[in-house]
């Protein structure tokens, strides 16, 4: 985290030029291709115009530029020309190969740009992320961050390689196609011209109109979904009840007003599709009658009319696309704001001079109160003690007590509020320490231990940056564990489900325990890690455990006296407060909370 | 689950959706002849240029301009009729199709074994239902027509060519069978590389998932760094994976609009020759050069749709293959006929169940496993017994409840139910007389009204006030805004876990059973909810058979049995005192529990 630093966008495009960095200049090239291609597709029309006028029309026209006229007369005039028609063949084939190869490079430098783009985007969201302090983490739903890196993302994506790209090469499609056509006939590209804002508004209203229907049917279909989601999760429910029936019932019956809902939908669309198809016929009957009539008024030749009926037909699609691509794009913007979001979060810092001292230190809880923000009062109150380095040292409290919420404070994963105590490593206050230079030395050993999506082994060894397989075994022979991996078809290259799912509570926890003893940090921090495990090998474990940490200092938590018995100094924690503390015979002596825990634990075996 | 099996079904599959089809038949035929008379329109167009070309423009005469005007109008009005019918209706097959499928797909869902839903997990039952429907009725209208229209067109174009000029027509024929060889190849290459970004992307989407889910795990071992690092090795790949198909698609796209400046450029040349030597006129040689212009893309089109119809055999397979599983607990034919099925029940045929259950010389493996769990067992549950079921998570609890509810069935040995074979009466019947309260107490988006009402929809108000009285739900239910007809939010997301499951103890009770299952919740809830629930089971248990699998030991020391569950085997059974006095496994669980529990409760 140390060299990650924050950037603040204060507007949407200052994100989007931050995200395009590197990936510019493939959208430029990009553009330059598409230049070319919509050039050389445009040309295409003009070559068979000459060809037709020149060559193959019986009337010597006008309609062919002097220079290119003097050109052919030097090759031998139009005569030569008429015997040699290969040669124009060849030329209208070479632009069409020049055509090809510079689409394939525009598409190829689109693809360049628009997937440096996105990996981009991908990269630093998911490293800002990473930076992110842990109570982000707690605040912000796990499914919407998700859909923001997602589909936020692809459509950020799409916005720029797709709808930019598409609206400028339209609008130079447009542009280079009425400089040719307005060479040929000014009247005849004043009617096409006029159909194109009527076909661009048109369609642009049509779908900004038609989206609140498609949101609607989006949203009846995400009903019917869940509807079969949770039949499909609660089927013990269902069948259990014998509501078989109504469960078919009820899905049918949404099952067909979702179904409506888009015939509906589905009617106004051909209605959509077929009236823009009359308004273009109609637009492209017109340009050939008046092309017709011109012609014979011989203001222009069969040649132009070829041509601007050529140039015509081209300018259908791509107009008609036009209108959908602007209304889409206004979705962007949303996309942008919910990326802003995530990369305008504030890191976690380290404050300037951060130390990185020993952790083989004692530390010291010094008043320290906290509380969380979202209400619910203070978690811990006034707490003040100890841990001597190189001890072992117990908590015991009950669920909710704050016991957890005192070792995130010491791993600075929540951070202290001013005013609310500080913690001490020997004499630095931790808020001094380098984050990552204090969660390296404190090893941890939660209940319900996370699990990588990864093998055994990487699992185990997943501090390391080289994977030492013995070590990694060392620390599982410790944690009871290198029998049960054996045992395993694929042994330590096992691979653990999302989350751990194919692995048991036990043995979960053990692998969280050979991860942390691989790194054997000075501080290690038993959170009720042995809960799930069975009592013989849980004594394994300790009497392995003993021998191997002698000279760390251990924090153990836990709801049993069992567990923390043999600490050198054991803390009773009661609803925040430290209730008792001192060493498991003092405490029994004292005759408080903790003996009357003691009596009831031992007078239950 | 392998999604991307390559499947090969004869005539893509389409004759085993012949069922779901056969009625919009008489829709799909006038559909393909719209098409095909559109495609027709399409492939006339051009014959206007011509007739421009030749008779006004060649003639320099105006004569027959309005007739001309009108014919083309007519066809034009024709065409865009006919495309928004066709299109109208081929929305309509597709989505009644869709339709169809979905309610057939859901409907047979309701009336599978568990075995079915131990087997598959629900994401993969979730997309065979929504999306693999979507898929196949898009490719029996869509794809369908898409091939249709481009097919016709190929073929009108071809006809017209040649009745235009047979050596002209030709020459643009060379082409196409290059075209087609040249689109299989290239179609064929991207789609497995489709297939690999598709799975790169989805790697992608779990390694955001893991980051976010797992970030405490990565904070406190500090390996952001190389959790980073290896995030970033996935999305180059997907970088330079997409840039691999990128290559294949773009040069695929730009031959085939090569092959179309090619064809042009044959037509030029050959046909201006023949136009010069005034075989022709010039209105055919422009014609022909709008057809060769426009014959390729088309043709690119059948084959990337075929491509497509090739893809979705693999929907077709799978959806069709959930559709004809049967049950491996279906009830039998006379079973059937005398107490109904499960959309059809006979309830004047029903017996009252008492709530005897008998297990007798019980053999059990699940159907996906091949250990056996249960050998030789034999248990009698004499009605209101009340049977305790304990071990770790994932031990293998719920067996014998599965084989009460018949949600299994045994591979050998029989249960009865009041003496009889569970199996001679219908599993709804049984199904109506248990009571199910679950570990995640499920409850279904709607009112709470509605998820109360769920066992015994003639519930009167009355008594669903009294049912939340006697577990002390009545309290929720009167602090939410609209009682009863508040609404609990998907899967109950409005509300605490212990208050799901005091509701689904007053669903339960609501139904009234004979025989209850309760499924205790792992989860930590707060003492004055616990000491709810506790009271709750009480009530819910007393003068009932039931089955009750317990997390927390201390709320069944008074249960008539307890069986213990470890790797899927029954260890120990007896009553809390025989086990305790065992100093066994049961001893050792409830030990460390109490600890626990009396930690918590010292300290409340």
């Amino acid at each position: 985290m140390s060299d990650y630093k924050n950037k603040r966008f204060k507007t949407g495009s200052e994100l989007v030029l931050y995200f395009l960095e590197g990936s510019k200049k493939f959208f430029v090239f990009s553009i330059i291709f598409s230049l070319l291609v919509t050039f050389l597709d445009l040309i295409g029309p003009k070559i068979i115009q000459y060809t037709v006028d020149f060559c193959i029309a019986d009337a010597e026209s006008d309609s062919v530029p002097v220079y290119l006229k003097t050109i052919m007369d030097l090759l031998g005039g139009r005569e030569f020309l008429r015997d040699h028609l290969y040669l124009i063949a060849l030329v209208v084939a070479i632009v069409g190969i020049l055509a090809a190869v510079c689409r394939y490079m525009f598409r190829l430098m689109n693809a360049y740009g628009s997937e440096t783009l996105i990996k981009r985007m991908r990269d630093k969201l998911f490293d800002h992320i990473m930076h992110l302090p842990y109570t982000w983490h707690g605040a912000n739903h796990t499914g919407d961050i998700i859909q923001r890196c997602t589909s936020d993302v692809d459509t950020i994506r799409m916005f720029i390689s797709e709808q930019m790209l598409s609206l400028f090469r339209i609008f130079i499609r447009i542009v280079i196609a009425m400089y040719f056509m307005i060479g040929i006939s000014i009247p005849m590209t004043i009617v096409s011209a006029a159909f194109i804002p009527v076909i661009v508004l048109y369609s642009g209203f049509f779908h900004n109109r038609i989206r609140t229907e498609f949101e609607r049917a989006d949203t009846e279909e995400g009903r019917l979904s869940a509807t079969a989601q949770e039949n499909l999760t609660g089927v013990r429910v269902v069948r259990a009840f014998g509501r078989e029936k109504y469960e078919k019932d009820r899905f049918v019956k949404q099952n067909a007003e979702y179904t409506q809902m888009w015939i509906n939908l589905m009617r106004t669309l051909a209605a959509f599709w077929s009236s823009n198809d009359l308004i273009s016929g109609l637009q492209v009957m017109l340009i050939t009658v008046l092309g017709a009539v011109f012609c014979v008024q011989e203001s222009i030749t069969v040649g132009e009319y070829i041509a601007f009926v050529a140039y015509n037909s081209m300018l259908v699609w791509p107009v008609r696309a036009l209108g959908r691509i602007i209304s889409e794009m206004s979705k962007a913007g949303v996309s942008i704001d919910r990326i802003a979001y995530i990369m305008n979060s504030e890191i976690e810092k380290d404050k300037d001079g951060a130390t990185e001292p020993s952790l083989n230190a004692d530390i010291t809880f010094d008043h320290v109160s906290y509380a969380y923000e979202n209400g619910g009062g203070d978690v811990l109150k006034d707490v003040s003690f100890t841990i001597k380095a190189g001890s072992t040292f117990g908590i015991l409290g009950g669920t909710g007590s704050g016991k957890s919420t005192l070792m995130y404070l010491m791993d600075r994963l929540y951070d202290l509020k001013k005013d609310c105590g500080r913690i001490l490593v020997g004499d630095t206050d931790i808020s001094d320490i380098k984050a990552s230079h204090l969660r390296k030395n404190i090893g941890f050993v939660l209940q319900e231990p996370f699990l990588f999506s990864r093998t055994l082994s990487e699992n185990i060894g997943i501090t390391q940056n080289e994977l030492d397989m013995k070590d990694v075994r060392r620390a599982a022979r410790i944690a009871a564990l290198d029998e049960t991996i054996s045992d395993f078809a694929k042994g330590y290259d096992t691979y653990v489900g999302e989350r751990g799912v194919t692995l048991s509570g036990g043995q979960k926890q053990r692998t969280a325990i050979a991860q942390m003893l691989v790194s054997r940090p000075p501080v290690m921090v038993f959170d009720d890690s042995l809960s799930a495990v069975d009592t013989q090998t849980d004594a394994r474990i300790r009497q392995a455990l003993s021998e191997n940490t002698s000279d760390s200092t251990v924090v153990l938590i836990s709801h049993r006296i069992m567990t923390l018995m043999h600490a050198d100094n054991i803390i009773v924690l009661d609803h925040g407060r430290i209730a008792e503390q001192g060493t498991h015979k003092q405490l029994l002596e004292k005759g408080g909370i903790y003996k009357k825990i003691y009596d009831i634990q031992m007078q239950g075996t | 689950m392998n999604e991307n099996k390559n499947v090969k079904l004869p005539f893509f599959g389409i004759p085993r959706l012949i069922p779901y089809i056969k009625q919009y038949a008489p829709k799909i035929i006038f559909m393909i002849i719209l098409g095909v008379l559109s495609s027709l329109i399409d492939s006339v167009f051009p014959i206007f240029n011509r007739y421009a070309l030749d008779n006004f423009v060649g003639k320099k005469t105006l004569e027959g301009l309005t007739l001309f005007v009108i014919l083309y109008v007519v066809v034009l009005v024709i065409q865009v009729i006919d495309n928004f019918i066709c299109c109208y209706m081929c929305g309509q097959v597709e989505l009644s199709v869709d339709r169809d499928l979905r309610n057939a797909a859901f409907s047979h869902l309701q009336t599978l074994s568990f075995a079915y839903f131990n087997q598959n997990n629900v994401g993969y039952i979730h997309a065979r239902v929504m999306s693999d429907t979507g898929k196949i009725g898009v490719m029996v209208s869509w794809r369908m027509m898409d091939i249709v229209w481009q097919g016709a067109y190929i073929i009108f174009v071809l006809v017209m060519m040649l009745a235009l000029n047979v050596k002209l027509a030709l020459y643009v024929m060379i082409l196409v069978p290059i075209a087609v060889v040249l689109v299989m190849y290239f179609q064929a290459k991207l789609v497995v590389l489709n297939r690999k970004i598709r799975e790169i992307n989805s790697t992608i989407t779990s390694n955001f998932n893991e980051g976010i889910t797992g970030a405490r795990a990565i904070k406190t071992l500090v390996v952001e760094d190389k959790i980073q690092r290896d995030f970033e090795e996935d999305t180059t790949k997907m970088r330079s994976t997409s840039i691999h198909a990128t290559h294949y698609s773009a040069f695929f796209t730009s031959a085939i609009t090569m092959m179309s400046s090619i064809a042009l450029s044959l037509v030029l040349w050959r046909g201006g020759i023949i136009t010069l030597e005034g075989v022709t006129q010039i209105g055919t040689l422009s014609v022909f050069l709008s057809y060769a212009l426009g014959l390729m893309e088309p043709v690119q089109n059948v084959i990337v749709t075929l491509s497509e119809l090739i893809a979705v055999q693999v929907n077709v397979e799978r959806l069709t293959r959930l559709l004809e599983t049967e049950s491996d607990v279906a009830d039998r034919k006379e079973v059937i006929e005398k107490y109904g099925d499960t959309f059809n029940p006979r309830k004047e045929n029903w017996e009252e169940l008492i709530g005897d259950v008998e297990f007798k010389d019980v053999t059990f493996k699940y159907p996906d496993g091949d250990e056996y769990v249960l050998t030789h067992f034999n248990l009698k549950v004499p009605q209101g017994t009340n049977v305790a079921i304990v071990g770790e998570t994932g031990a293998g609890k719920s067996t014998l409840v599965n084989l009460v509810c018949r949600f299994f069935k045994p591979t050998s040995g029989q249960i009865l139910i009041d003496g009889r074979d569970a199996a001679d009466r219908s599993q709804l019947w049984l199904h109506s007389n248990i009571g199910y309260v679950l570990q995640t107490p499920h409850l279904f988006s709607g009112t709470v009204r509605d998820n109360l009402k769920y066992g015994n929809p003639d519930a009167t108000e009355e008594e669903i006030w009294e049912a939340l009285r006697l577990v002390s739900a009545d309290g929720i239910v009167k602090r939410m805004d609209k009682g009863l007809d508040s609404d609990v939010g998907e899967d109950g997301g409005m509300l605490s876990t212990g208050e799901k499951q005091l509701l689904s103890f007053a669903r339960a009770l609501l139904a009234d059973p004979r025989i209850l299952v309760l499924d205790e919740a792992t989860a930590s809830i707060d003492t004055v909810t616990e000491k709810a629930i506790q009271d709750a089971i009480e009530i819910v248990t007393k003068g009932r058979t039931s089955f009750v699998i317990a997390h927390r030991l201390s709320t069944i020391v008074d249960a008539d049995i307890i069986l213990v569950v470890n790797d899927g085997k029954i260890i120990e059974r007896g009553t809390h005192k025989e086990l305790m006095a065992m100093h066994g496994y049961y001893y050792d669980l409830f030990t460390k529990q109490f600890d626990e529990a009396s930690t918590d409760a010292v300290f409340e």
